[in-house]
C-alpha cells in the first residue's frame, strides 16, 4: 500500500508530489501521457509537431503518436485545450505567474467588494493563501520579466491609459506591469544574440528570447533539465519530486508511471464514512490494468477529466456540483497592426500584463503563424464581411468582430508577423453551473464514458459579459496607443485554456465538491489539487500559481490529518528548483 | 425499378452523382452499367471507394483555398486569386484528409449515422441535371455501392462525411453548383457562397440538422446541433492551422524541415530559420529587477 497516489502529472499533482517526497512519504504520480524525459530528441519546436492537437507531441492521447488522440464531446463550436503528459498544461504555458486578486477571498473589504463572483469566493482569506505563494514563488522561482520590444510596445499603450504600474506581488488596483514570470531571467549571451554556438548552457542561462513557450521550453541547450528556462513542472517540481532523496533530509523519490490512465477511484465505507482506497489504471501501452491501494488518493487530472473520473467511479455526487461552475475566463483576442515592427514571434509568450479589477486583466501574446492562424479564425461571430452568427459586435476597433482568414488575413500579414500585437482578454467570469462536465452519450472509449464539456452558448452572466466588454475596449484603447494603425476583435468562441473550479471548493456545502482543505466532501482520504479545486476563476489573473500555492496548502493538510505531521511552510525556507543537487541526481537517473 | 428523380438529385448534390457518371467522371459508366451480371457488390465497392476519396480531396481543395487563397485554379474559381503561395502550396488538402482519416479520435458509431444521413437522405429540391436522365440502371447500381460501403467499412473514413456535407449544402447556397469544373460542388462556389455554407452549418441550419437527426437514436439526437456548430468552426480553424504550419516540409524521420514553409514565408516568421534564441532583449522596465509586497 502507497501512502498517497496521485492521478496526473500537470500543474498541481506534482507539487503535492514534490512536498510529500520531501517529508519522506510514499507517493506513487500516475500520469496517462507520455514521460517527456528527452526533450531534444522528442521535441522540435515546430507548431504542427508540437501543437496539432490530432497528432502533435503536446495532444490528449497516448505516447505513440500513431494511435488516435483521446476524443471528447464539445456541443459548441469551442476548444478545450488539455494535454496528456508529464508537466501538462505548464509544458505549453508561459509561466505567467500573477497572484489571485484579493477581491475573490473571504473576508475581502475593498471598496469594490460587491463587483466580484460574491456567491463563489475562497473559503479563507487572501493572507492566508500568501505564506503558500511565497514558498512556491521561491520554488519554482517566479521572476519578474525582462523586457523585449514586443513589451515595450505594450506598455507604450499602458502609458497612456493614466493608470499606475504595479510594484508589488499583489494586485491593488488596476495598473500594469512586467509578468511575474516562473522564467529565469536571461544571462550571459541569452537574449543578446542569434548564434547558435553562444547559446548553449552555462554561457548562456535563462531565457533566450526563442519564441517557443507553447511548444516546450527545453533551452538553454545542454543545461541540466531543472535549469531549461521555462518552470513548468517538468523541468521544476517533476525533477524535486524525482529526487528528493537528493535535497531534502528524509526525502524519499517519487515512484512516476507514465502511459497510465486512471479509469476508477475506489473507496469503500470505513467507519461510518466513504473512504478512497486506492485506483485502477490502464497501460496504454500493453492495455493491461492495475490496481493499487493508497491511504490517501489526490485527483489532479484536471479540470474536464477529474469530474469525468469521478461520474465513471460512480462516487457519490450529492449536491449535483461535480462537474459544475466550469470557467474559462471567457477570453477575447484583440490584435493589432503596426507599421514599426513589434517583435511579435519573439521572446516569451507573454511578458507585459494589465490587471483591471473587478474585470479582469490583459495581456500581451507573441505567437508563430499557424498558431496566429488558429487565433484569428477561433470565433463565434462568423466571418468577417461575410455572416455574424448572431453577433458581430461593433466598438472602438475596426469594423464587426469575427475570423479574418482568406485574402483579408493575407492582407493583414503584408507587414509580416511581427508588425502584430496580440492582446488576449482574460474575463473574470462568473462560477455559473451550467457550465459544466457531464458524461458524453457519445460511445465509450477505452477509459470509460467521455466526458462532455458545456458551454451553453451565449448565455453567461451579466457581470462576466460586461466585463468581457470592458476589457475588450480596453484592449482597444491600448493598441490604438501603442500606435496600431488597426485593431480587430474576434469575439473569441469559447478557449478553454485557462480552466477553473469544475470541482470546487467552497464555504458552503449546498454548492461546493471540496471543503476549505481541498478534502472531497462525498468521500474522505480523498483530494483535488489541480485548477478544478480552484473555489472561481481568481479575478482573472492566470490561474497555475494559485493552484500550485493552493496544491502546497493541501499537501500540509495531508501531511497533518492523515501522517500525523507538522505543517513547514511558515517555518522552513523552501529549496529552489533549479538547485544543483536536484541536477547532479538527475544527471544520474536520466531525466 | 429506377431510382427516384429525389433520389438522383440527392447524389447530384453531395457530388457523388458528378464524380462517378458525370462529365469527367473517374467511374466508366460502362463499370456500373455492367452490373450486375458478372461484376459482384464487392468488386463494385472497391471501384467506389477511390471514386469517393477523390470526390473527399476535391472538396479539401476548395476549403483549403477558402481559407488560405493563392495563385492555384480553385483560387480562381472562388474569386480570390493571389499571387503568393496558399493553401495547396502547403499541401494542406493533405493535411486535412490525412487528420481527418487517420487521426480525429471521432467514434465510428457515430461517423457511420452522418454518413448514412447524408447518403440515403432524400431531398425535393429541384436541382436540374443536365445529361443525367436517362442512366437509371447506372445510378441504382452505384447506390447500391454506395449503401454497401457504409454498411461494410469497418472504419469509414471521416473526410466522406466531411466532405459530403458541404457539398449538399454549396448546392442548397447555389443549385447550379452541381455541375462544372472540379468534382466537387462545394469547390465551384465563390469565396461568398462558400462563406454562405458556413453560416448555415454555424447556424445551425434546421433542415440540415433535421436530416442528420433521423439516423440517431436519442440521446444523440441532442448532439446534432452542436456537433454541426463544433464542426463548422473546426474545420475553419483547423485548415487555417495547416495552411500557416510547416506540415509540408517536414521530414518526421529526421524531424527537420526540408524547405521553407508557405505560412515562414508569408509572414516573414524566422527569415534565416529556426533559431536557439533572439536578440531582443531590450532590458526591465523601469529597470525594476524584482517586487515584493
Amino acid at each position: 500500500m502507497r501512502d498517497v497516489i496521485i492521478i496526473g502529472a500537470g500543474g498541481g499533482g506534482p507539487v503535492v508530489a514534490k512536498e510529500l517526497a520531501a517529508r519522506g512519504l510514499d507517493v506513487l504520480v500516475l500520469e496517462a501521457g507520455p514521460r517527456h524525459d528527452d526533450p531534444r530528441q522528442q521535441w522540435t519546436s515546430f507548431e504542427n509537431d508540437a501543437n496539432n492537437p490530432l497528432t502533435g507531441y503536446f495532444r490528449l492521447g497516448p505516447s505513440d503518436r500513431s494511435r488516435p488522440a483521446w476524443f471528447k464531446e464539445w456541443p459548441q463550436n469551442s476548444f478545450v485545450w488539455q494535454l496528456a503528459g508529464v508537466g501538462g498544461t505548464t509544458v505549453h504555458y508561459y509561466g505567467n505567474s500573477p497572484r489571485a486578486l484579493p477581491g475573490v477571498f473571504a473576508g475581502y473589504d475593498g471598496a469594490d467588494r460587491d463587483e466580484y463572483d460574491v456567491e463563489h469566493r475562497f473559503p479563507f482569506p487572501y493572507s492566508e493563501l500568501v505564506p503558500y505563494y511565497e514558498w512556491v514563488e521561491q520554488t519554482l522561482p517566479v521572476q519578474t520579466a525582462v523586457m523585449a520590444t514586443k513589451e515595450r510596445v505594450f506598455f507604450d499603450g499602458c502609458e497612456t491609459l493614466g493608470l499606475p504600474v504595479q510594484t508589488t506581488k499583489t494586485t491593488l488596483e488596476p495598473s500594469y506591469r512586467p509578468q511575474e514570470n516562473a522564467i529565469l531571467q536571461p544571462g550571459g549571451n541569452a537574449g543578446r544574440t542569434t548564434d547558435t554556438n553562444l547559446l548553449h548552457h552555462p554561457d548562456a542561462t535563462g531565457c533566450t528570447l526563442c519564441g517557443y513557450c507553447f511548444q516546450g521550453c527545453m533551452r538553454p541547450v545542454s543545461a541540466p533539465r531543472n535549469q531549461f528556462a521555462k518552470r513548468s513542472t517538468d523541468n521544476s517540481y517533476i525533477p524535486m519530486a524525482l529526487t528528493a532523496d537528493a535535497w531534502a533530509d528524509g526525502g524519499k523519490p517519487i515512484e512516476l508511471i507514465t502511459d497510465a490512465y486512471v479509469t476508477q477511484v475506489h473507496a469503500e465505507n470505513s467507519g461510518g464514512a466513504l473512504t478512497a482506497t486506492g485506483v485502477t489504471w490502464r497501460d496504454n501501452v500493453t492495455g493491461d490494468s492495475h490496481r493499487e491501494e493508497a491511504r490517501v488518493v489526490v485527483m489532479a487530472g484536471g479540470c474536464t477529466e477529474n469530474p469525468r473520473l469521478w461520474f465513471n467511479s460512480g462516487l457519490p455526487n450529492p449536491n449535483d456540483w461535480v462537474g459544475r461552475g466550469y470557467t474559462d475566463h471567457f477570453f477575447d483576442w484583440i490584435t493589432g497592426v503596426f507599421d514599426e515592427p513589434t517583435g511579435s514571434s519573439k521572446g516569451p509568450g507573454s511578458a507585459a500584463r494589465l490587471d483591471y479589477p473587478p474585470y479582469g486583466g490583459l495581456e500581451n501574446v507573441g505567437l508563430p503563424p499557424a498558431l496566429q492562424a488558429f487565433a484569428t479564425t477561433l470565433s463565434d461571430s462568423g466571418i468577417r464581411g461575410q455572416y455574424t452568427n448572431g453577433r458581430g459586435m461593433t466598438g472602438p476597433w475596426d469594423g464587426a468582430a469575427g475570423r479574418i482568414m482568406g485574402p483579408e488575413f493575407k492582407d493583414l500579414l503584408d507587414g509580416g508577423l511581427d508588425n502584430l500585437l496580440n492582446v488576449l482578454v482574460i474575463t473574470d467570469d462568473d462560477v455559473e453551473p451550467q457550465n459544466r462536465v457531464v458524461p458524453s452519450a457519445f460511445p465509450a472509449d477505452e477509459h470509460g464514458p467521455v466526458a462532455k464539456v458545456s458551454f451553453p452558448r451565449r448565455s453567461r452572466s451579466a457581470r462576466t459579459n460586461r466585463n468581457r466588454e470592458f476589457l475588450a475596449r480596453k484592449a482597444t484603447e491600448l493598441l490604438r496607443g501603442a500606435g496600431a494603425r488597426k485593431v480587430y476583435r474576434i469575439d473569441w468562441a469559447p478557449l478553454i485554456l485557462h480552466v477553473q473550479s469544475s470541482m470546487r471548493m467552497g464555504a458552503s456545502e449546498a454548492n461546493s465538491v471540496l471543503d476549505a482543505d481541498a478534502e472531497t466532501r462525498a468521500v474522505r482520504r480523498l483530494f483535488i489539487a489541480d485548477n478544478s479545486a480552484l473555489p472561481n476563476a481568481v479575478g482573472g489573473p492566470n490561474p497555475t500559481l494559485t493552484s500550485q500555492a493552493l496544491a502546497t496548502r493541501t499537501a500540509e493538510r495531508i501531511f497533518q490529518r492523515y501522517f500525523g505531521g507538522d505543517p513547514w511552510v511558515a517555518g522552513e525556507a523552501p529549496i529552489v528548483s533549479t538547485d544543483a543537487r536536484v541536477s547532479d541526481r538527475l544527471a544520474e537517473i536520466g531525466y | 425499378m429506377a431510382v427516384p428523380v429525389g433520389r438522383r438529385a440527392f447524389l447530384a448534390r453531395l457530388g457523388v452523382l458528378g464524380v462517378a457518371l458525370g462529365s469527367g467522371a473517374l467511374l466508366p459508366r460502362s463499370v456500373l452499367a455492367a452490373a450486375p451480371a458478372g461484376r459482384s457488390l464487392h468488386e463494385l465497392v472497391s471501384l467506389v471507394r477511390p471514386v469517393l476519396a477523390e470526390l473527399a480531396r476535391d472538396t479539401m481543395n476548395g476549403l483549403a483555398v477558402f481559407t488560405c487563397p493563392g495563385p492555384d485554379s480553385y483560387s480562381r474559381a472562388q474569386g480570390t486569386p493571389r499571387e503568393e503561395p496558399g493553401a495547396m502550396e502547403a499541401e494542406t488538402p493533405d493535411f486535412l484528409l490525412e487528420a481527418l482519416d487517420s487521426f480525429v479520435p471521432f467514434p465510428d458509431q457515430i461517423a457511420q449515422p452522418v454518413g448514412a444521413a447524408l447518403v440515403t437522405g432524400l431531398s425535393d429540391s429541384e436541382v436540374p441535371l443536365d445529361g443525367l436522365e436517362s442512366l437509371p440502371a447506372e445510378l441504382r447500381a452505384l447506390d447500391e455501392a454506395l449503401a454497401a460501403v457504409l454498411v461494410n467499412d469497418a472504419t469509414l473514413p471521416l473526410s466522406f462525411p466531411v466532405a459530403g456535407m458541404l457539398n449538399l449544402m454549396a448546392t442548397r447556397v447555389n443549385p447550379a453548383a452541381v455541375n462544372g469544373a472540379f468534382h466537387s460542388p462545394f469547390s465551384r462556389l465563390t469565396y461568398e457562397e462558400k462563406a454562405e455554407v458556413f453560416r448555415l452549418i454555424e447556424g445551425p441550419d434546421a433542415d440540415l440538422v433535421a436530416l442528420l437527426d433521423a439516423e440517431f437514436p436519442q440521446p444523440l439526437r441532442n448532439s446534432v446541433s452542436g456537433l454541426l456548430r463544433f464542426v463548422g468552426g473546426a474545420l475553419i480553424e483547423f485548415a487555417h492551422f495547416g495552411a500557416y504550419s510547416e506540415y509540408a516540409v517536414f521530414d518526421t524521420d529526421s524531424r527537420q524541415l526540408t524547405g521553407r514553409p508557405v505560412g515562414w514565408r508569408l509572414t516573414g516568421y524566422q527569415p534565416d530559420g529556426p533559431v536557439e534564441g533572439w536578440d531582443d532583449l531590450i532590458g526591465f522596465y523601469q529597470e525594476r529587477t524584482e517586487v515584493s509586497d
